[in-house]
This record gives C-alpha cells, structure tokens and sequence, in this order.
C-alpha cells in the first residue's frame, strides 16, 4: 500500500500521484497520492466535502486534474483501450433516465461498449434485480437505483471496481447484500475502491483506508495498522465486584482507570493479560474483561479534526 | 458505429420521440390548411389592385414551380421547431437525468460521442422528413389538383424544394444539439430555441421591414441572417424578386450548423462533468 515497487502494468492498480484540483476559489484536491491494490477493498474515507468525489471523477477523466496523474493499471481511464472491460464505476445513485426501463438502461450501455446485450440480463439476475427489468426507473426505489448502477457497472465484468457512496440510502439489508457483494469482489482478485463517509460501515468492509481530509491525505494502510497506530489510546473494559481492590492493584501496573457505571473500570496503559494477573494476585474477582478496540470513527474524528467542515 | 446505435437505443427507449410525432402531426395538418387555402387564393386571381413590383412578386409565388415546392414542403415550419428541439434534448437530457457520467464512462471519448449525437440527430431528422414528405406527396398532389393544377410529381422545381426541405431538417437538428450543449439546461434550452425560432423569425420580419422602410430594399437581404427565415428561403421554389437568391439562404444555414456543431463538440471535451 505504501511505497512499494509499481510496476506500469501491475493489472488492477490505481495509482494517484500528486493530483490537484483547483477551482476558481477552492482547492479541493491538493497534491493528493495514494494507491489501491488488488484484491481487497479500499475505503476511500474523508468528511463531507473532503475532495473524495472530485477525486474518482479525476481518476475516470470526467474532471480534468489541474496537476498530477491518476492511472488505472498504469493507464489514464481515457487511453483504456476497453474501459468498461477494465473499470466499472458507480457515481451516481440517480443516473438513469427516469423514463426508461433497467433494463433497457443497461442495453443502451451495451450498444455503445459493444457488449452483447444479453450482459444486461445476466448482471440484471446478479444483483437480483430482474423481477423490476421492464419497470421504469422512477419507479425503482433507492436501494433498487443503487443495484441498478452496479449492475452496470459489472457490464465488462471489469477487474476494477469503483463506488462513490454506494452505501447511501440504503436500508441495513441493502448495506448487508453489497458488503458481501464488494467483499466477494475483492476476494476473485479485484480491486474495489469504495468512497464513504459511514465509519461504521467501512470497518465491516473494507481492508485498506485512505483518509483525506481537506483535499489532502491523511493516513492510508490497511485498517489495523492505522487502527494499530491510535493503539496508545486502546483502553479495557473491566467489570468486578470489587474495583476499589483492583483499582489499587492496577494503579501500582502504573495503569489509568476511569470508572464508568457501578462495578466498571476503563483502564488504558496496561493490556488485557497484565489486568489479568494483577487481578488474581491480588484475590479480585473479575466478570468481565473485555479490550476495546479503537474504532475507525474515533482514529477518523481525531486525524481528521479541524480540517472537516465547510471550506 | 455502436455509438450511433446505443444514442438511436437511448431515443427509443423513452417516450420522447412518438410524444413529439403527436405533436407535430396536427400543425402539420394546420400548415397544409394554410398552403392549401393559399394556393386556392393565389391560383384564383382575385387579389385586387397591385403595384406591378408586387404583381411580379405574386406572379412568383402563384407559379406552378412555387406553388407545388411550398406544398410538397408542407409542415416544415413547425417541423423545423420539433427537430431542432429533439436535438436540444438528445444532449440536455443527459444533464437533466444525469446519464452524462455514464456516457462518458462507457466511452471516454468525447468528439466520438458527440459526433454519434449529431448523428443520430439527423438520423431523427431524416425520419421525421420522410414521413412528412410522404405526407405531403400524397395531400400535396391532391390539392394541386383541387385547384386546378396536375398533381406536379415530375416537377423538377418541386423535388429540388424536397431535397433541400431534408437538408434543412438535417441543419435544424444540428443546430438543436449545439444549442443543448451551449446550454445545458434543460427548460433553458427548449425555451431560448423556441423564442430563437419563432420570436427570432417573427421579431426579424418586423424589424427588418420597418429598417427597409427607413434604410431602403437592400436591408431586406439581412433577413437572410435569421436562421428560420434562410431556410424558408432555401425552400422557396422559385427565386422571388426583392428577396436574396436561395444558395445564399442555403449557405447561412450551413453556416449555423457548423459552428454550432463544432463549438458544441469542443465546450463538452473541455467541460468537467461533475
């Protein structure tokens, strides 16, 4: 993910170098560089206004970056030779024209990628959608309009796999069948990239992060080392009968304990297993001992804090 | 070539063409009654006292040459405005629905997109045009010959008038998509086409005939530059007296589309699609 070797032909590799984009009197992206790798899922992280949108849309060459390359497998999107092959992308729950049937939607994608048009049906059957194939599309609920957009973009059956907020809208058994979908993506050996702004959302799903903010990068990695690096901040939760005992025994651990409810320490310094045996030396009873793990909402809200909001 | 075909698929598949063939099928039959009830009046001879400069005017339009190309032509005005304004939504349309991403997304190759929209532009032109025309040969032929006149199907003059009737259509669509890329809106750029074509060409009749009043005849030749007024004039059958010759008319709209096309095609490989 970091600095490794990039080889121009590496199949399925985004690679984002130095990207910028400056609007009249904003600079939504600033020399931003990541990279995605095959085979698992990229959560594209950033608070509202981060740049992210911008971001793919310069990778698919529908805005042009004032600086910098983005290139898919060492391509720029408009020199893919077969896009739709290589990239699908879906960038807007609401692209379709609301007077057209799905699948006709999709047949028109077909006649101009040169797809033979029975691909509308077979990827209309995969992600279930072929019982509302000759309804219109303002007839189609969101979750169904956002089916509907990965259904076209798995017309090439592509190797690689770009969401803008794909999760927006949809209801948790939405959120559930494209979770497995994107992560049985990843696992056949392509490369996902999915943009989000639900933290929660991402832990499920994704492997790697890249979190901007600002335009800019703030942390990219695969999620446990960036959840690995706010480890200082990992605390264990510790539920005994007896907590003044373990709060004397712990704090000679050079331990610092909170009390949360009645009967429950927050203790951060020490792990787990030290607790453990502090607590049976000293005769404590314990009924619960349990590390909570940095989520990716607090490591998010702290890289990120000051930089979100309205620029 | 698949361009072409998926742009003609994105026409098909939604209501907007046969919505637009509704429409344009009673101001056809309004045009016909018009030049019907015209070709009655000029073939008459009861127009009352004219000057002998209007006299030769009249003689123009009431000869058979004339007569049989503005009825063979039957339908252009309002066909010109709905071509024009199916142009307008091949493009708008995909701003107004937001397909615009994933048509550049299936190919990132604008000039090749926007020259398939010109194209089937056109190619709804010339539908549009055939099925007018084959309107217009059959009720054209017959008032002919209600007023006295043969049905003029071998008429060279007449076919002439056909021919350019299909390039004006052809023009007019072009037009449309330049004008749908000028301006992406989708209610801005149907209302400025239609007040561009029925208020250009009726606002220009009038200001152009009160600048002749003043600055003499030769002003009437600038109506030339009002597009719906050159291919009214293209389509005349017969070169009138006091008006500008109809190559010229021809040429100006020739003109138009071009620029129109060209412009349009570089703004959208220019424009970011956000």
């Amino acid at each position: 993910m970091t600095d490794g070797q990039r080889s121009p032909t590496s199949d399925g590799q985004i690679v984002v170098s130095g990207l910028t984009k400056q609007y009249k009197n904003v600079r939504a992206v600033n020399d931003l560089s990541f990279t995605v790798a095959p085979g698992r899922v990229t959560g594209f992280l950033g608070p509202n206004g981060a740049g992210k949108t911008t971001t793919l849309r310069m990778l698919l060459n529908l805005v042009t970056p004032t600086s910098g390359t983005a290139t898919i497998s060492g391509h720029r999107y408009a020199d893919l030779s077969d896009p739709l092959r290589h990239v699908g992308a879906v960038l807007e729950a609401s692209s379709a024209h609301k007077g057209r049937t799905g699948i006709n939607h999709l047949r028109v994608i077909c006649a101009a990628a040169g797809l033979p048009k029975q691909r509308a049906d077979e990827v209309l059957a995969l992600v279930g959608l072929s019982p509302a194939a000759k309804r219109k599309f303002k007839g189609y609920s969101l979750g169904m309009k956002q089916r509907l957009g990965i259904a076209a973009a798995m017309l090439g059956d592509p190797r690689v796999l770009i969401l803008d907020e794909p999760a927006n809208g949809l209801d948790p058994e939405g959120i559930r069948w494209m979770r497995g979908f994107l992560k049985n993506l990843a696992h056949e050996g392509r490369t996902v990239l999915v943009s989000s702004h639900l933290l929660s959302e991402m832990q499920l799903l994704a492997d790697d992060v890249v979190i901007i903010a600002a335009g800019q990068l703030v942390r990219q990695g695969p999620v446990e080392q960036v959840l690995g690096s706010m480890a200082q901040s990992a605390r264990v939760r510790v539920r005994t009968p007896q907590a003044e005992a373990l709060t004397a025994a712990l704090k000679a651990q050079s331990a610092t304990i909170e009390t949360d409810e009645q009967g429950v320490l927050l203790v951060a310094g020490v792990d787990a297993p030290t607790i453990g045996r502090a607590a049976l030396a000293a005769g404590v009873e314990l009924h619960e001992l349990t590390t909570e793990r940095p989520d990716l909402e607090r490591v998010f809200l702290e890289l990120t804090a000051g930089k979100a909001g309205i620029r | 070539m698949n361009l072409v075909r998926s742009e003609l698929l994105k026409i098909r598949t939604t209501n907007t063409w046969w919505i637009f063939a509704l429409i344009s099928l009673p101001l056809w039959a309004l045009t016909l009654l018009i030049n019907w009830l015209q070709a009655d009046a000029l073939t008459s001879n009861n127009l009352g006292d004219l000057s002998a400069e209007e006299a030769a005017q009249v003689a123009a339009v009431a000869s058979v040459d004339a007569l049989s190309s503005n009825l063979f032509t039957t339908g252009q005005f309002f066909g010109l405005l709905i071509v024009m304004l199916l142009g307008i939504i091949v493009v708008t349309s995909e701003f107004f629905h937001q397909t615009v991403t994933t048509t550049f997304l299936t190919n990132p190759h604008r000039t090749a997109v926007m020259s398939a929209k010109l194209v089937a532009a056109g190619v709804l032109a010339l539908l549009f045009w055939l099925v007018t025309t084959a309107l217009n040969l059959v009720a054209g032929s017959a008032v002919l010959n209600a007023v006295g006149l043969d049905s003029q199907l071998g008429n060279d003059a007449a076919w002439r008038a056909i021919g350019l009737n299909l390039l004006a259509y052809l023009l007019w669509a072009v037009f449309g998509v330049g004008i749908g890329v000028l301006i992406r809106s989708q209610i801005g750029a149907t209302v400025t086409g239609i007040l561009l074509y029925l208020g250009g060409s009726i606002g220009a009749i009038f200001v152009i005939a009160i600048l002749a009043e003043r600055w003499g005849d030769w002003i009437n030749n600038l109506q030339l530059l009002v597009p719906s007024l050159a291919s009214s004039l293209m389509v005349a059958g017969a070169d009138i007296p006091g008006n500008p010759p109809r190559w010229a008319g021809a040429a100006v709209l020739i003109g138009y589309a071009v620029v129109t096309g060209v412009v349009g095609t570089l703004l959208m490989r220019r424009r970011d699609i956000s």
